[in-house]
């Protein structure tokens, strides 16, 4: 040790140049596990700034502690080392799988997040320390420290470039994490046989060959596992998808934000989700004299409740949806209740999970003003919810004064079923102020303000929105001419002719075939 | 897939029935047939599939036929006695009732009232038994309208004056589809099915089917009456129009020289969902009744538990009045009615309109007064499937049963008539002394319960078994239409119970499964019918859905069966037109009739046309003061 002319004849011998190379791999490796908990933190729960600095913190200060407990470790340095690489290649290499999985189905996310993160900076902790203790005789401490601290911030370099150049957009999060895994483990492979005369361990060998098995399986399949969670479905990664006995409920987070897929269907992107909202509750609650009570029928994302509680006098809110498990998701994860401002949580709100057709039936309450949120009517379950019978039931739950504002599907995009809508809210015995407002991820979109009485319109919209004024709501009850109203029939149970206009329309949209109204 | 057979399927022995005895088809049916897949077999063997063969009341019926009946002991004296609880016997009760009359009871063998309308109920939803809806009644069937017009189903009157009905009530989209080959399509009218290439041959036969279909529904005779109307009564009476009672709809067919198979297979479904016979056992004035007597756009009222509804609706006016579990086993004119009442003879000073002969004969009541006597209704009740099965098997009357000494039906005196029954719970025999009796069962009974009955042609009463099935699934099947037919079937398919839900997800569901056995030879449809066991006709039915369900088996978790051994009356050609139909409107003394079987055609309007028409004639011999819903 003291003679640096005696290293090369070492115990260690030519190993030398393999644990030096291995201390380039396992730094490139580690910094990749840090780089893939970042990004996966901020896919899913957004705000980068914020789960960068945190996961890179944490994994520091982890891996200090891994380099602080290193010190307990006294004899079998290299077997230890040998063990450590198979353990961080899994859990490294198991870290983005067990993030997305986690995501999905456990409340306590961060838990896990910071969880695994510090379990993976502690082992990663441990590696240098070993390493250095194993070569110790091998150099001077001053070569010695030069060399491996050098290696270690050079993969760090090549982690730091390789993530973004080509890992992610080539690879993909999945793949990346057991490809990097498998490195790990191959370093211990690696290790096991270039010193396997000094240190015959057959149950470590075969240990890290059914390591590199696992995560070389990983690898292979990790498009099935990608498929699991949905990504080639939609254009930006799945960060939460659960069926519950009613729908699929699957979002997505992206460049541009969230975005909610009911079986497959966007309901609405964080993008310029404020805009169909806005549209969708202050025309009509501003026309409203006293709207204190109001119901919400459909509208589980409690986006449309945020809008209420910004008027003030908006006292109660009844939100009928029958997912519960969509309620559950915009009430308590956090990453999703922020979204809605925690409008769930409010005190003014009670959450009904019911069939809003049927509660409707049962249910002899008043209100001043509903708003009525329902999926567009693709099929003859939810069609029924645009029909005669429906709307006159929902006239039986208006207050005097009151009215009810309906999401009507795009009156460019299918324009027979949105006049379709108007007309049969009329066929009920009710005034219908037909309104349009631009969405740009759906479109142009309609909405139908229904009353008992003509509904005189108010500028008295409360503070805080983005994209309503006074001046923009009036030009909303103005159709163009390729929205103007045509000819139809009213929707009927017994006829559903709605759902025909709708799919008729989406249909010639999806086909690229010009909208044609005869 | 294998399939079982159904032993009256296409080519194999319908055409035969005739020839075969009963015991031939039931082996053929049960022993050459390969069976149902293999997981549907384990599914029933495992006791994974339950039910049962449910209602037949073949107890109570074998102590008719075995002869027992005791002389009563207790007497009650009413002044009208209505004999079957189904639709026209609750009809009657229900326009007495409406008079401001309550003095009556109704006698049922079944437990529940309601005959081919009744319905049963588990904890997924209420089904059907029988009859499952009703077209919305034309202006012809005034009491239908005043019906439906009291149980709350019409919102409003149309700038047409005719009624808006609530959309509630009307079978919601989508109605019909046709399973055919190896798919799913919707709708289910003469263009739907036959979907004729344009310019074939097959869409010229169409077209001119289509024509036919409407040169009858215009038709007006020299007094404005509809060729086809409902009530059967209120058409037109011209030979241009009764002539086609004549033929057959196959000779039709054949003279008009319409040859397309998909046509004919359509209008032999619509035979057997409406009488439950073929193209070529029901009559061309029958089939074309089925298609003329409503509209091109006609729609349905319909509720999960079927017409049932309409008989709660009947019940809760009438109930007190319906006793159930009573066997009726003698009717018996009397010439000194008890009870003390009106005697015949004064009620002639009263509102008799003229042509009734008041006492001592026959009145021919206003049936007569069209040109074809009165129509019929479905089934009278639940007391025809079991009642005909137990008492008299196979649909025959008991040789020597018809007492000696028959007196014609016009020399019984009109004093009055007892009812003797057998209340089936505490076995014990009760006489009801009554002024009148409507005697509300299918005709063929008549002569075993009648004292003194004959009714020359009576053989020519005919009727057809049908199987129907209660089968409780996980869920409807996906794009499930109220109605689901299939083609390459003897059954008629399913409806789904809970179609006018207004859920929007599915839950669990009840699909209701139709077999008319119609056969050439019902009394031999009927004694197959009659042996099989519950896991006979659980593999049949599972068969027949498998071939548009293949995980049907997976979804059931139970089939209950009810087999009606006397379901509808048949309108054989000859029959509407047949002296013994006409016969059959007379009252036998102080007994009038109402049933169905009397139009033909077995249909609920029919039913209860013969109820109201029976009941306002008990009215006007008691002078009790009344308006007419005719």
């Amino acid at each position: 040790m003291d003679d640096p002319r005696t290293a090369p004849a070492g115990p260690l011998g030519a190993g030398t140049g393999v644990l030096l190379i291995a201390v380039f791999t396992i730094a490139t490796c580690g910094l990749i596990y840090e780089l893939l908990a970042g990004t996966i933190a901020s896919y899913l729960l957004g705000d980068s700034v914020t789960q960068f600095s945190t996961v890179i913190g944490a994994y520091l200060f982890s891996m200090g502690v891994g380099s602080y407990l290193s010190r307990h470790v006294r004899r079998d340095l290299l077997i230890r080392f040998i063990e450590i690489e198979i353990l961080v290649g899994l859990v490294g290499g198991l870290s983005s799988p067990a993030l997305f999985f986690a995501f999905a189905e456990v409340d306590a996310f961060r838990v896990v997040l910071y969880g695994w993160v510090f379990v993976t900076g502690v082992l990663v902790g441990l590696e240098i320390p070993f390493l250095i203790r194993i070569l110790k005789d091998e150099f001077p401490l001053h070569d010695l420290v030069s060399r491996v601290l050098s290696l270690d911030y050079l993969g760090a370099l090549a982690a730091s470039l390789l993530f973004p150049l080509w890992l992610v957009p080539q690879v993909g999060l999945m793949r990346s994490s057991f490809v990097f895994g498998g490195l790990n483990v191959l370093v211990a492979v690696w290790t096991c046989h270039y010193f396997r005369r000094r240190h015959r361990r057959p149950r470590l060998t075969a240990q890290a060959y059914g390591a590199l098995a696992v995560l070389g399986l990983g690898a292979l399949f990790s498009d099935d596992l990608t498929a699991w969670s949905e990504r080639r479905l939609y254009e930006d990664p799945v960060v939460l998808s659960r069926s519950s006995p009613y729908q699929r409920i699957v979002l997505t987070r992206g460049g541009d934000g969230v975005r909610l897929f009911l079986n497959g269907n966007l309901q609405f992107s964080t993008l310029d989700e404020y805009r169909y909202h806005e549209a969708l509750v202050h025309p009509g609650l501003a026309a409203v004299a006293a709207p204190r009570r109001v119901l919400v029928l459909g509208g589980g994302d409690g986006m449309a409740v945020r809008e209420l509680l910004k008027d003030e006098r908006v006292e109660e809110v009844t939100l009928v949806d029958l997912d519960p498990m969509m309620t559950d998701i915009f009430r308590d994860h956090e990453a999703f209740a922020t979204l809605n401002g925690h409008a769930l949580r409010s005190p003014r709100v009670e959450i009904v999970n019911a069939d809003a057709f049927v509660w409707l039936e049962s249910n002899a309450d008043r209100y001043d003003f509903i708003v009525v949120d329902f999926p567009d009517p693709r099929t003859y379950s939810l069609g029924k919810l645009y029909t005669t019978t429906f709307y006159r039931r929902l006239a039986g739950r208006l207050n005097t004064g009151g009215a009810a504002a309906i999401q009507s599907t795009s009156p460019l995009v299918s324009r027979r079923a949105f006049w379709c809508v108007v007309e049969t809210v009329r066929a009920a015995g009710l005034h219908a102020r037909p309104y349009h407002a631009p969405v740009p991820t759906f479109g142009e979109w309609g909405y139908v303000l229904a009353s008992p009485e003509p509904l005189a319109l108010s500028d008295a919209f409360p503070p805080g929105l983005r994209y309503l004024t006074p001046a923009v709501a009036r030009s909303l009850f103005e159709f163009p001419a390729d929205m103007a109203p045509v000819p139809v029939e009213v929707n009927q149970l017994n006829n559903q002719i709605l759902v025909r206009y709708h799919a008729e329309g989406w249909q010639q949209y999806a086909d690229g075939r010009p909208v044609t109204h005869p | 897939m294998s399939r079982r057979r159904i032993p009256w399927s296409r080519g194999l022995t319908r055409r035969d029935m005739l020839r075969m005895g009963p015991g031939a088809a039931a082996a053929m049916a049960l022993g050459c047939a390969p069976g149902l897949p293999a997981s549907a077999e384990r599914a029933l063997d495992a006791g994974r599939i339950a039910g049962a063969v449910v209602g037949a009341s073949h107890r109570q019926g074998h102590l008719l036929r075995d002869g027992a009946r005791p002389e009563p002991r207790q007497v009650r004296d009413v002044r009208v006695a209505i004999v079957g609880a189904g639709v026209a016997g609750l009809s009657a009760a229900w326009k007495l009732a409406r008079s401001g009359m309550r003095d009556f009871a109704v006698l049922e063998l079944e437990a529940d009232a309601g005959g081919n309308a009744r319905w049963g109920a588990n904890d997924v939803s209420a089904y059907p038994w029988g009859a499952h809806y009703l077209p919305v009644p034309t202006a012809e069937a005034t009491a239908t309208r005043e019906l439906v017009a009291e149980m709350g189903l019409v919102l409003d009157t149309g700038p047409d004056g005719e009624p808006v009905y609530d959309p509630r009530h009307l079978c919601h989209a989508p109605q019909e589809r046709l399973f055919v080959d190896g798919g799913w399509r919707e709708g289910l009218s003469a263009r739907d099915v036959v979907n004729p290439a344009p310019g074939s041959a097959e869409a010229a036969e169409l077209a001119a089917f289509e024509a036919e279909m409407r040169r009858y529904r215009d038709y007006r005779d020299a007094r404005g009456r509809r060729a086809f109307a409902l009530p059967v009564a209120a058409g037109s009476a011209d030979a241009a129009v009764a002539g086609l009672d004549g033929m057959s709809m196959r000779e039709y067919f054949d003279r008009a020289g319409w040859s397309s198979r998909r046509l004919r297979w359509y209008v032999d479904y619509c035979c057997r969902d409406d009488y439950g016979c073929t193209l070529e056992t029901t009559s061309a004035w029958a089939g074309w009744h089925y298609f003329c007597s409503r509209p091109d756009d006609v729609e349905y009222l319909t509720w999960p538990e079927g017409n049932g509804r309409i008989v709660r609706h009947f019940l809760d006016r009438v109930g007190g009045n319906v006793l159930p579990g009573m066997l009726v086993y003698r009717v018996r004119p009397t010439a000194s009615a008890g009870g003390g009442g009106v005697s015949g003879g004064s009620v002639s000073g009263g509102n008799v309109p003229a042509g009734i002969v008041p006492a001592g004969g026959v009145s021919p009541g206003p049936v007569s007064s069209g040109g074809l006597p009165g129509a019929g209704l479905p089934i009278g009740g639940a007391s025809t499937g079991p009642v005909s099965q137990g008492a008299f098997p196979g649909g025959r009357p008991p040789d020597g049963v018809l007492p000696a000494g028959v007196v014609p039906a016009g020399a019984v005196p009109a004093d009055g008539v007892e009812v003797d029954a057998l209340d089936t719970r505490t076995e014990t025999a009760v006489r009801f002394r009554a002024r009148h009796c409507i005697y509300a069962l299918p005709r063929f009974t008549a002569p075993h319960v009648i004292d003194g009955y004959a009714l020359a042609g009576l053989e020519s009463f005919t009727y057809s078994p049908w199987v129907v099935a209660n089968l409780t699934v996980d869920r409807p099947p996906d794009g499930a239409a109220w109605d689901n037919v299939l083609h390459d079937s003897p059954s008629l398919g399913y409806v789904v119970a809970t179609h006018q839900d207004l859920r929007t997800v599915p839950g669990p569901s009840v699909l209701t499964w139709y077999l008319p056995l119609a056969v050439p030879n019902p009394d031999a449809a009927r004694a197959w019918m009659l042996a099989q066991e519950w896991r006979d006709w659980a593999s049949l039915i599972l068969a027949d859905l498998v071939q548009a369900h293949p995980d049907i088996e997976s979804r059931v978790s139970r089939i209950d069966v009810m087999l009606w051994g006397h379901a509808m009356i048949r309108p054989v050609p000859g029959f509407i037109r047949g002296e013994a139909r006409r016969r059959a409107a007379a009252p036998h003394g102080a007994i009038r009739f109402a049933h169905s079987d009397m139009s033909g055609i077995s249909v609920f309007e029919e039913a209860q046309y013969h109820g109201v028409r029976a009941a306002e004639e008990v009215m006007r011999a008691l002078g009790h003061a009344h308006a007419t819903s005719l």
